[in-house]
Formats: structure tokens, C-alpha cells, sequence
């Protein structure tokens, strides 16, 4: 009897296990390669993209909301990489054919992977993106040779956060309280030296000595080399000339601003940011995705920040307004799409688009759309800054390896603010250490 | 007599205030570390100071159990440090057994090849290592966490060195019993190198315990990854001035299975690396 009954059963459940899982319980996955980190703890299950905060929260949420509504029965997978190495181990994963179906990517490291990349036109059409909505600055970071390689996700840039407290200690204000911006070298450090002779502090709050913190003298650089329409690479990208007269004054910049004591020494990220929070220093040079941990700072009674905080764009103190910027976007890496899913990866593409809103206002960054805008100038403080994408600049995507000229140019930065290197001697080491990188290009 | 005992009293207490000075010194670190695992980032987005006074969270350390995958993490990072060791001790006790008691043609070049080795980077083999593992179709698996690491001239070395400091002849009086040179090596020199074992376990466990760079490029997939590299990859962008507290648990939470190791097995660590340094 026992048998009678338990044979068909085992039977059946051996058909079912040999037929596999049903069809309504196969979903079509996708892998999503990107960094900003994880956040299970907060956001493991929330859908609720309005009430996230931070480029996690948001990430996270987003495809949370993707897998659990999209009616596609797709299943995003996100292979989440710490940021500093992340594409050292995409290179690698490149190079073993474990390719993810997306990837984000600095647009300043497109010009390196456009071999590796789909190009983006006929897909961003096909997934129902429109590509005329990009904003120019968007638009240029995913632009490589007159083809579009990416979709660009935001616009990242250089900012001055002011504490107004000091300034108004300084007597550096305008009549409506608000701080006064500099306009030339000259009158900025005259602005750095009264801020010191009526308030005992420095000018500027910058990190300089931890491997991650070069990246932040870096972007000044570059703001103050574009702000002179300059360039290090003047005759053609097969080698850089960091001695032009517009690159020997934006290290003069550094250097005078150090020569003063006008600009903090030795801090890491760490001790910069929570210097500035704690009042050591008037202005932080940082970047757009800090002005709500600011405003936040700003509003708690007793806090270095509550006589009031601002923000305007890094300051342009030669002839030409520019600044510094980069763009997240998201590439599909050849060989990461199988017929099967690539269909589910537009789809997830045009969500994303769709919800560029959510990361700008809770990532922090400015949107890659431009009919984005007029609301995130609604955003406190935002302002001030939405004009970026339209002056903002970039190295040229023919500059390859631009990471390490980043990192380089801010080493020789930070030996001009901590050790007292010369701007002609930090111009000298980079003149040299750029032949390195360019090497083999 | 009595001036011998006191000088030597004195002694004793200058070196035991020498040692207690270089302990804080050596353990303040390690009390920040873990103080300031115990604060919230937002605090500590402002000062880093002030450890001993609240407010205090444990919200670093939720947030690290709340990662679903994190024990998955852990346990590859434990299959993977402890199948290095075994593998390593296996492979360094009898290839340095062989350089250290037999003899063979071309034995002093392969082990001065075993030496050049130990002058190569990491980074200037991960290239061709990870192509050669890539087209054995091994990444994101156990083997190719494993394999690649047991090639550690370090571990012939000691035990090719500590094989050497061990009398020959008690192994001469065992080959006049007709002991085969196995049964030599597993019943009497292997006994006797027990500290150089539990030496290099120890090394080799922590160097594959703390492993990063390996990990990172040949485990690409979330459920591969080891300890070190799933707790990184939770880390958002600005980590370093924006969620110090966790960092800190992280590097608490990764320390703490080695911690409770070394105090289960401290008697044997503490005599084998004492035995290790007076054993010629």
C-alpha cells in the first residue's frame, strides 16, 4: 500500500526535478557591476526611492523597486565592487569573459574602454532613451569619437562650501550676508589673509595626505587650468606639457594660498571634513554630493555651521568660467548580453532613466537630463550650481589613463601644500611622471 | 647578595615597564579601532575623538550581519585560509625535507630557482596567473582561491632550513633499522618540526586570511567572494570621511575569527614561536 502510493509520488517529483524549475518561475537575469557600496541595513528591502538618501540608499532601492514591479520578470543582480579597485578587478573580469551585462563607469575612464563597450547610439533608441534629453556636460562625457558609448547617469563637481560664520567674522560678506567669491588670484588671497588676520583660521580646508584625498587638489588644478582655457596636452595627446603658463598658475594658486598658511596641511579626507564641520577652516573644497551633509550640519543648533552655510561653484579667478567634472554612466560591456537578456537589460537601462530624478536628489549629484533640471533647482541650494553642466569640462576622452593623472597631479599638489615643493618643481615632477603614464598608449 | 637581587629587581621592573609601555603603545591602536567601531558616523563625520563618551551604536555592526551574504563571506574566507594551510604545510614540509635530506640531481639549482622566487612580486605574475586561470575556466571557484597560493617559496624555505638544524643522526640510526625515508619523515622529523609548522601556519593562514588582491580579481561573483572582499564591497564611495564607525566594525568583525583562534591555540602560538626562535 505504502509503496502504491509513495511510488508515484517520488515519480512525479522525479519528473518535476528531471523538467526543472516551471516557466512562470524563470526569470531572466541580469548582473550589474557597479560601486557606490552596500546597504543592506537600511535599504535591504525598501522600495521607497523618495525616502532614500545617499548614492547607496538610492542604488539600492532602486533595483529593489526594479526586481519587485518590473513585469518583465527580470532579476537585476548587483555584483557590488569597493570603488578604489573596481576597475582593476573590471579589467580582470574583461579579460576571464565574466562580463556583466552592466557596468557603471566614470566617463572620464570611457576613452580607456571604448574597445570593450558597446556603442550606445542605436540601443539608447531601441530601449526607448532620448538622447537629445542628455544635458551637454552628460553629453560630452559619453560622446568618444562622435559615437555615444554610455548613458550618462549624473554630472559630479567641484564646489566651495562656505562656512558664512566666519566670513561674516571676517568681514568678507556682501550686504545680503552672503559670502564674498573671489574673482582673481590676487583677490582671493587678499580675502585668505584678512580671513586670517580677523578670524586666526585658514581660508581653505582641503585633505591632502591619504592615498584617496589627491583626487581633491586634482579638480582644483583643473578648474583653475580650464578657468584659463588651458591644457596640459597643447600639441596633441602624445605628451603632456604641464608648464604652460595656465598650468604653472593653478599650481601658483596652491602654492600661494600655502605660502600664506591660507590652506590646511597634512588633514585626510577624514580630518578635513570633520575640520570643516568643526569650524577650523572657512571654505571646503569639495565636491556637489556633500551640500546636504552640510545644509544637515548647518541646522543643528551649536553645530560650526549654524550661523549659516552656502555653496557656490569653485570659484573662477582667471578669464574663462569653467570647472572640473565628471559624469557617472552606465556602459554594456561587450560580451555581458546574451540574446536572452539583452532585451532585459534595456528595460532595466530605461528604468534607470526614468528615475534619474530619485539619484540626483538623493545621490547628490546633478542630473544627466536637462528636462531634469527645473526641479532639481528646487533642491536647497542647488541654485547655485545648476549652470555646471553647461560650462563644466573634462579631459578630452583621447587622454587615457586619466585616474592616474588625477592621482598624480594631486601627489605634486599635495608636496606643494605639505612640503613645500615649488610650483615649477611640482610642474617639473609631473612634466616627468606624465612620460610614464602615457607610455604605451 | 642582597645587592644582586635588588639590582636584578630593578632590572626586572624597568623591563616590565619597557614592555608594558610598548604593549599600550602597540594595543592603543587596536582599543581605537574598536572604540570608535562603537560610534555613530555621523559623530564621527565631525571628531574622531572621544571614544570613552557616548552616544554609542551598534548600528556598524547590524549593518554588517544585515548583509546577507556575509557569512557565505566568511566561510569561503575560512575554506579558502584553511585549505592554503594544509595544502602549504604539506607541500612546504616535503619539499624542504627533500632539499634538506636527499640528494638529486640539480637539487641546489631548483632550490636557488625555489629562492629567486621569493624576489618575484605578486604584481608582476597577476597578469599572466590570471589568464592561466581564466583559460581553465577556474575563476570564481575554491581551486583558483586556493591553487595559485601554494606555490610559496617562503614556507620550502623555513622548512627546508629548520629540516637542516635537526640532527641527522637519529634519522642514520633509523635507516640502519630499514625505516624507508617516508616513514622517517612522517614518524620522526615530522614530530619534531612542530614548530615550524605552527609557524607557518600561522603565516599562512593570516596571509590568506587577509588576502585581497587575488580575491578581487578572480572572485568576481558576490557569492565567491572572501571575507576581505564582500566587507569592501559594502563600503559606499566616501567611507573614509563618511562611515568611519563602520569601517572600523568591518575591520573589527574581520579580525575577530583570527582573534578567537590565537586564544583557543595560544599555548601552542606562543610555544611554537618560542620554540621557532631558540630552536638550533
Amino acid at each position: 500500500m505504502l509503496r502504491r502510493t509513495l511510488l508515484p509520488l517520488a515519480g512525479a517529483a522525479l519528473a518535476a526535478l528531471l523538467a526543472g524549475p516551471t516557466h512562470a518561475q524563470q526569470k531572466t537575469e541580469i548582473t550589474f557591476a557597479r560601486f557606490f557600496g552596500a546597504c543592506e541595513g537600511d535599504y535591504g528591502t525598501s522600495q521607497d526611492v523618495a525616502k532614500a538618501r545617499g548614492e547607496c540608499g538610492v542604488m539600492t532601492t532602486l533595483v529593489n523597486l526594479f526586481n519587485a514591479t518590473n513585469k518583465d520578470n527580470i532579476l537585476v543582480k548587483p555584483q557590488i565592487v569597493e570603488w578604489g579597485p573596481y576597475y582593476q578587478q573590471l579589467n580582470a573580469r574583461i579579460a576571464a569573459k565574466d562580463i556583466p551585462t552592466i557596468a557603471v563607469m566614470h566617463t572620464a575612464q570611457l576613452g580607456d574602454y571604448t574597445r570593450y563597450v558597446e556603442e550606445l547610439d542605436p540601443v539608447l533608441k531601441e530601449a526607448g532613451i532620448d538622447a537629445g534629453d542628455f544635458t551637454p556636460n552628460a553629453r560630452t562625457g559619453v560622446t568618444v569619437g562622435g559615437k555615444i558609448y554610455a548613458m550618462p547617469w549624473d554630472t559630479h563637481s567641484w564646489l566651495w562650501h562656505f562656512n558664512i560664520g566666519l566670513f561674516k567674522k571676517a568681514g568678507l560678506v556682501d550686504a545680503e550676508g552672503q559670502p564674498l567669491v573671489p574673482k582673481s588670484l590676487d583677490e582671493m588671497l587678499a580675502h585668505a589673509k584678512t580671513m586670517k588676520e580677523k578670524t586666526g583660521k585658514p581660508y581653505i580646508v582641503i585633505a591632502t595626505s591619504g592615498p584617496g584625498d589627491f583626487a581633491n587638489s586634482a579638480r582644483g588644478y583643473y578648474s583653475w587650468l580650464y578657468d584659463q582655457n588651458g591644457s596640459i596636452f597643447p600639441s596633441g595627446y602624445e605628451s603632456a606639457n604641464f608648464k604652460t603658463p595656465e598650468s604653472l598658475n593653478a599650481f601658483r594658486a596652491f602654492e600661494a594660498l600655502s605660502k600664506g598658511e591660507h590652506i590646511t596641511k597634512g588633514l585626510d579626507g577624514s580630518g578635513a571634513l570633520g575640520g570643516f564641520m568643526n569650524g577650523i577652516g572657512a571654505v571646503y573644497m569639495t565636491g556637489t554630493w556633500r551640500i546636504d551633509d552640510f545644509l544637515a550640519s548647518s541646522q543643528k543648533p551649536g553645530s560650526a555651521l549654524s550661523e549659516g552655510y552656502t555653496t557656490r561653484v569653485f570659484p573662477s579667478l582667471f578669464q574663462t568660467k569653467s570647472v572640473w567634472t565628471d559624469n557617472h554612466s552606465w556602459v554594456l560591456p561587450k560580451g555581458g548580453t546574451t540574446p536572452a537578456n539583452r532585451k532585459a537589460a534595456l528595460i532595466f537601462l530605461k528604468f534607470l532613466w526614468d528615475h534619474n530624478f530619485d539619484w540626483a536628489r538623493g545621490g547628490g549629484h546633478l542630473p544627466a537630463r536637462q528636462s531634469l533640471m527645473a526641479d532639481y533647482a528646487k533642491l536647497p541650494l542647488r541654485q547655485n550650481v545648476i549652470d555646471i553642466p553647461s560650462f563644466g569640462r573634462a579631459l578630452p576622452h583621447e587622454v587615457r589613463r586619466q585616474f592616474g593623472f588625477q592621482n598624480m597631479i594631486g601627489e605634486e599638489i599635495a608636496n606643494i601644500i605639505n612640503s613645500g615643493k615649488t610650483a615649477e618643481q611640482a610642474a617639473d615632477a609631473a612634466q616627468e611622471r606624465s612620460v610614464a603614464l602615457l607610455r604605451g598608449r | 647578595m642582597s645587592t644582586y637581587r635588588k639590582g636584578r629587581s630593578t632590572a626586572d621592573r624597568l623591563l616590565f615597564l619597557a614592555t608594558a609601555i610598548l604593549a599600550a603603545i602597540w594595543i592603543a591602536p587596536i582599543v581605537w579601532v574598536v572604540g570608535l567601531s562603537f560610534k555613530p558616523n555621523e559623530i564621527l563625520m565631525r571628531t574622531t575623538g572621544g571614544i570613552a563618551m557616548p552616544p554609542f551604536t551598534l548600528k556598524n555592526y547590524s549593518d554588517i550581519l544585515a548583509a546577507s551574504s556575509v557569512f557565505g563571506w566568511m566561510l569561503n574566507s575560512a575554506i579558502v585560509a584553511i585549505g592554503q594551510t594544509v595544502l602549504t604545510l604539506v607541500i612546504a614540509s616535503l619539499a624542504g625535507y627533500g632539499f634538506a635530506r636527499t640528494n638529486f640531481r640539480g637539487r641546489d639549482t631548483l632550490f636557488l630557482i625555489v629562492l629567486a622566487a621569493l624576489a618575484v612580486p605578486e604584481q608582476a605574475i597577476i597578469v599572466p596567473l590570471h589568464t592561466m586561470v581564466a583559460q581553465a575556466d577556474l575563476h570564481n571557484s575554491y581551486a583558483a582561491l586556493i591553487v595559485p597560493r601554494l606555490a610559496f617559496p617562503f614556507g620550502v624555505l623555513l622548512m627546508t632550513q629548520y629540516f637542516r638544524a635537526i640532527s641527522p643522526e637519529i634519522e642514520e640510526a633509523a635507516l640502519l633499522d630499514r625505516a624507508s625515508r617516508f616513514k622517517i619523515f612522517w614518524r620522526i622529523v615530522l614530530p619534531l618540526s612542530v614548530p615550524a609548522q605552527v609557524t607557518l601556519g600561522i603565516y599562512t593562514f593570516l596571509h590568506a586570511w587577509n588576502d585581497y588582491f587575488w580575491p578581487l580579481v578572480s572572485a568576481t561573483k558576490p557569492e565567491m567572494y572572501t571575507l576581505t572582499i564582500g566587507l569592501a564591497s559594502m563600503q559606499t564611495n566616501f567611507a573614509q570621511t563618511e562611515g568611519i564607525g563602520f569601517l572600523m566594525a568591518q575591520a573589527v568583525f574581520a579580525g575577530l575569527p583570527v582573534l578567537i583562534l590565537y586564544l583557543f591555540f595560544q599555548r601552542y602560538i606562543v610555544s611554537a614561536v618560542a620554540g621557532g626562535g631558540s630552536k638550533s
